[in-house]
This record gives structure tokens, C-alpha cells and sequence, in this order.
């Protein structure tokens, strides 16, 4: 694995002095290299430009607008609407049960799949050898699956009438039979959750793993020679190695799961009820169920928005890994 | 003090704490392959064996009926089609032009570098979700709506980031001292690229065009807003394969097994990959 250092906690690297800088030997050459840099780069920039820098500029453009199905089929620009789009937004009482549906169920999920993650994690450091190949295997399978296909399987198994779920519980003697897990919103959220789970703790565990190898195994010999206990060696030593990685990954999730969009779709069969709508599906249905783009796109910007701080945090951390090399 | 010999430290570990770790592991297994397991059965048994209120946990009678009606629906087949030319003209338009800028962040130390670097993050991480207005207005200015080349194009950006982002890790793996022993031999910076890069490159190159496969074939909600039912992909024809009374879940599920096939058998095998270039790259379909 070539590139294994990317995910390779970054103290072990810090000790590393500054990489070679063989610019220095061909300096006379370093005005030609630049040129050559830019020019390697340029197909990817315009592409990025055009089909993410221009459209990023229209939607923010299109928020300001009131765009309508009219003006989508005639090709007319759509009126100025100034920020009442935003106002819109910002002053109804369902956008911001959204907002507050997507910021609550992103910090649940990303707490328990990311505890989960790292439960599951030491735990394969534990057991034998074949029951960690039969865990991984599992996971493997689990995470292979495209997200619209375990959505679907999530939606069979749970199924009022002819779902596993309900006979199971049925059979173990509690009354589920054509009980419907969507009619109460927090039994929904609940089902939705244990998907976003399922399919996310294999990434999670099968990274924290991989970490958890770079733990260096004297450390903790010594710290257990010393006395301390299974808890202490993971406060002091793995935790604080591991965190680097562990940041990345919570990051990621969160991503993620504030994005959150395939899972309702799929479980609510393309329309999800005002109790199962984040903002990534709210944006949606407004811009292309009610043909209220620019209603749509303003939703978009504000989740950019929200999103940034996320990212920026993310940025920081692949920024000093792209450094490194 | 033992060890294993696979390197786990075994200090102070007891029987019975590996006992319950096992025991613990093995549910954790179970539960989660169990769904895996669920849709699977479906997919083969008879329709009656699947609408009935008391499930068998194998089925009674063997059935291949459920694939045959899947593949016998009139889209699945186009939308198979579909799928594989969109995906293929992405990830090929991606690796050509990814590999470029991989390998002048890579290689290269230059003015502008850092900015490069922080854009392809950046857009990386932009819900493509929120662009689908902006673009869907784009391509039909150009008359790309519902045709696949505007859907390609569209799945290029989305797997460019990463196609850039884990080329550049392929390609710092290679040795500088490589490419300087060359150059001193009197090779020419194109020379190095053709004899020595590309060719190291060159497992890097297909798990990145796999990964990039991976998330073309996933990706349904771009195709189903630009296009017509008539012109979707396999995940897209997942999405509308519902029968007026209801879902038929004995096709559903074999349909669902026909189009993971292609990504669950790449996924294994390049999963070795797949972790760092996740946390590296990150991005997920």
C-alpha cells in the first residue's frame, strides 16, 4: 500500500524533518516547472469551474430570484426577489423543525456510530483471530452494499405486513403484528438511524482498526506491566494516538450524515413527510416537487453555510496530511 | 507476558474475557449480515412464500422466478446499458484528467500549489445535492438534459476531488530519487512520466477507476432529477420499481442483488485500498 501514510496517525509522522526539496538543485528550472504545474492542472480546474464554481454561483444567484415552473420551460429570467427567499426561510416555523430535525438527528447518529465505530474496533483487537475474520468479512459485505439497496432491504425488513421485524417481535411475545414503524415519528427516526448505523460503522470500524494497529504494542505492554488498567491504557495511550484519525472520521460523518438524503427517500418511497424531512430532502421537494427553485436553492445555500464550519475543520487535517508529503 | 502471533497482546487477558469477546463478536457479525442474508433468501423465494405472514428463514421452494421477472422488465436491461456507458466515460474522463493535476500537486513545487490543493478539498466536500438546480438549468441551456453524456459529465465532477486526491497519493509513493536518477541518465521530464510514473502508477490507476465505478453505479438521484424514466440507471431503476399494488418485493430484492453484484464484487476487491482512500479522499456514494 503505497499510500498508507495518508491514513497513518500524524505523531508518527511529526518526528519526520522537512521533506527534500529537490526545487532548490533546479532552480533555474523553476519558473518552466511552474508552467508546466498550472498547465497539468488546468483541465481539472476549468471542469472544476464549470460545472461546480459557475453553478455554485447561479444557485446563490437563483436564491436572490423567484424562479418558478414558468420560467424554467419559457427560459425567462425569473423576477428579482431581493432576500425574501431567505426571509421565507428564516421566519417559517417547518424550516426550522428541519434545521433542527437534521442538526439533531447528525449528532446522535455521528455519537453512536462513531462510539460504535470504536467499540467494534477494540474489539476485534481482542478476539481471536477467526471471529475478526468473520467480523470483517460481515462488514465488508455490509459496506459493499449501495446505500439505495440496504435502504430497500431496511424498508423490507421493517414492512408492516410481511417485515421480519414484526413477526420477531411478535414471536417473542409482544403484539407487532401489522404495526407500522413510520406512523410514529420517533420510531422512524429510530428505524432511519439503525440504517445510517449499520451502513456506516463498518467505514468506521475497519478505519479505527487499521489505526489502532499503529499503536505501538510496547506502550501499552508497559503500561499494562505497570498496572494500569484496560480503561487508563486507553485514555492515556490508544485515545490520544488514535485522534488525529478519529477527528477525520467524526468530520466525515458528519458530513454525512447532515446530508442525509438517500435513506429517507428510499425507507418514505420518494416522499418523505414533514416529520421525516432534513435539509437535504426539504431543498429538494421545494425546488423539484413544488417547482420553487429559487426557494430550493436558498434552502442550499443556508446548508452550505451551516456546513462550512465542518469543513473547514476537515480541510485543516487533509491539508497538513497533503503537506506532509 | 504472551503474545500472539498475530501481534495482539494477550497481558492480563483472560479466558472467559475472550470467551464474551467472541461471543460478542460473533452476534455483532451475525446482526450485521443478517439484512444481507434477508434480501438474498427473498430474491428466491415464490412470490406466496414472500407475501406471507409467517416468514421462512430459508425458503421452502427455490425459485429463480424473481430474477427472471426483473431482468424481464422492459427498462431493466437499457437501464443496465445506461448505467455501464454513463460510468464508463466518467471514470475514464476523470483518470485522464485527474491524473494530470495528481501529478503536478505531486511532483511539482510551484506557485499556486497550496490553492490547488485546498480547492480540489474543498469541492470535494460541496453537497452536490444543492447544485442539482443550477445544473439541471446548465444542461438544458446546452440541450444535455436527459441525454447520458450530461449525466456523465455531471459524474466526472463528483469523482474528480477524489480521482485527483488519491492519484497524488499513488504517485508520491513512487520515489523522487526514481525520477531524478532518470533525468540524470538524460531522460526527459516526459520521458520520467511515460517510463517511470505512469507505469508505477499503475495499481493506483485501477483502484481509483474502480472506487470511481463504485460511486457512478450508486448514484441515483442526479440521473432520476435530469432524466426520463426512459433513460435512467440500474440504482434509478431500483427507485421506480414499484407495481401499482404495492412493492413487489420478491423482484425488488433480485433486482437489488443484480445491481450490487457489479460493486460488491469490485469492492472486495480492492478493499484494501478502500479504507485509506476514504480517509484520504473521502468521499462516499
Amino acid at each position: 500500500m503505497m499510500h498508507a501514510v495518508d491514513s497513518r496517525p500524524a505523531p508518527a509522522q511529526a518526528p519526520q524533518a522537512t521533506p527534500p526539496k529537490p526545487v532548490k538543485r533546479v532552480r533555474s528550472r523553476g519558473q518552466r516547472d511552474s508552467g508546466v504545474a498550472w498547465l497539468l492542472s488546468l483541465p481539472t480546474l476549468l471542469i472544476l469551474i464549470a460545472m461546480l464554481g459557475y453553478p455554485l454561483y447561479r444557485m446563490i444567484v437563483l436564491s436572490f430570484q423567484n424562479m418558478r415552473l414558468r420560467e424554467l420551460f419559457s427560459g425567462a429570467t425569473p423576477p428579482w426577489a431581493g432576500v425574501d427567499q431567505y426571509t421565507k426561510a428564516l421566519t417559517d416555523s417547518d424550516f426550522w423543525g428541519v434545521v433542527a430535525r437534521t442538526a439533531g438527528f447528525t449528532v446522535v447518529s455521528v455519537a453512536l456510530s462513531v462510539l460504535a465505530g470504536l467499540g467494534i474496533a477494540l474489539l476485534m483487537r481482542r478476539v481471536t483471530r477467526g471471529v475478526r475474520m468473520f467480523m470483517m468479512i460481515a462488514m465488508m459485505f455490509v459496506w459493499a452494499l449501495p446505500q439505495l439497496v440496504a435502504a430497500q432491504a431496511f424498508r423490507w425488513l421493517t414492512d408492516s405486513d410481511f417485515g421480519v421485524l414484526n413477526y420477531v417481535l411478535t414471536e417473542l411475545g409482544l403484539d407487532y403484528s401489522s404495526h407500522s414503524w413510520f406512523v410514529n415519528p420517533w420510531e422512524g427516526w429510530a428505524v432511519i438511524t439503525a440504517l445510517v448505523l449499520w451502513a456506516g460503522i463498518p467505514f468506521l470500524a475497519i478505519s479505527l482498526s487499521a489505526g489502532l494497529t499503529q499503536v505501538p504494542k510496547e506502550l501499552l505492554e508497559a503500561a499494562t506491566v505497570d498496572g494500569a488498567n484496560p480503561w487508563q491504557s486507553l485514555r492515556s495511550i490508544t485515545l490520544p494516538i488514535l485522534k488525529p484519525l478519529l477527528m477525520i472520521v467524526t468530520t466525515l460523518s458528519v458530513i454525512w450524515n447532515f446530508g442525509l438524503f438517500t435513506q429517507n427517500w428510499a425507507l418514505r418511497d420518494g416522499h418523505p413527510e414533514p416529520v421525516y424531512q432534513t435539509l437535504a430532502t426539504y431543498s429538494y421537494t421545494q425546488a423539484f416537487g413544488r417547482s420553487n427553485y429559487s426557494f430550493g436553492s436558498a434552502i442550499s445555500v443556508i446548508t452550505v453555510l451551516l456546513m462550512l464550519g465542518v469543513m473547514v475543520f476537515y480541510i485543516r487535517q487533509m491539508f497538513k496530511i497533503g503537506e506532509v508529503d | 507476558m504472551a503474545r500472539h502471533d498475530d501481534g495482539v497482546i494477550t497481558v492480563g487477558r483472560s479466558r472467559t474475557g475472550t470467551f464474551f469477546a467472541n461471543a460478542t463478536g460473533i452476534v455483532f457479525g451475525l446482526a450485521m449480515i443478517f439484512p444481507v442474508y434477508w434480501v438474498l433468501i427473498t430474491a428466491f423465494k415464490p412470490d406466496r412464500e414472500v407475501r406471507s405472514f409467517t416468514p421462512t428463514f430459508w425458503p421452502h421452494d427455490f425459485t429463480l422466478d424473481n430474477f427472471r421477472s426483473a431482468l424481464g422488465e422492459e427498462l431493466f436491461i437499457p437501464s443496465m446499458i445506461n448505467g455501464l456507458v454513463i460510468t464508463a466515460m466518467a471514470v475514464a474522463a476523470a483518470l485522464v484528467v485527474g491524473f494530470l493535476a495528481a501529478l503536478a500537486i505531486a511532483r511539482f513545487s510551484f506557485y499556486g500549489r497550496k490553492a490547488i490543493i485546498l480547492v480540489v478539498l474543498t469541492v470535494q466536500l460541496v453537497p452536490f445535492l444543492a447544485l442539482l438546480i443550477p445544473l439541471f438549468l446548465m444542461l438544458q441551456s446546452v440541450n444535455l438534459t436527459n441525454t447520458l453524456v450530461g449525466v456523465a459529465l455531471v459524474y466526472l465532477v463528483l469523482l474528480l476531488p477524489y480521482t485527483v486526491w488519491t492519484l497524488r497519493g499513488f504517485i508520491s509513493g513512487i520515489p523522487r530519487e526514481l525520477d531524478e536518477a532518470a533525468m540524470i541518465d538524460g531522460c526527459t521530464r516526459a520521458q520520467v512520466f511515460w517510463r517511470i510514473i505512469l507505469p508505477l502508477t499503475g495499481p493506483g490507476l485501477v483502484a481509483t477507476s474502480v472506487y470511481g465505478f463504485i460511486q457512478a453505479w450508486n448514484e441515483f438521484i442526479i440521473i432520476n432529477t435530469l432524466n426520463d424514466p426512459t433513460n435512467q440507471n440500474p440504482m434509478a431503476w431500483l427507485l421506480h420499481n414499484q407495481t401499482e399494488r404495492g412493492t413487489a418485493w420478491g423482484p425488488l430484492m433480485a433486482g437489488a442483488i443484480i445491481t450490487s453484484i457489479p460493486v460488491v464484487v469490485f469492492f472486495l476487491l480492492i478493499q484494501r485500498n478502500i479504507a485509506t482512500g476514504l480517509t484520504a479522499g473521502a468521499v462516499k456514494g
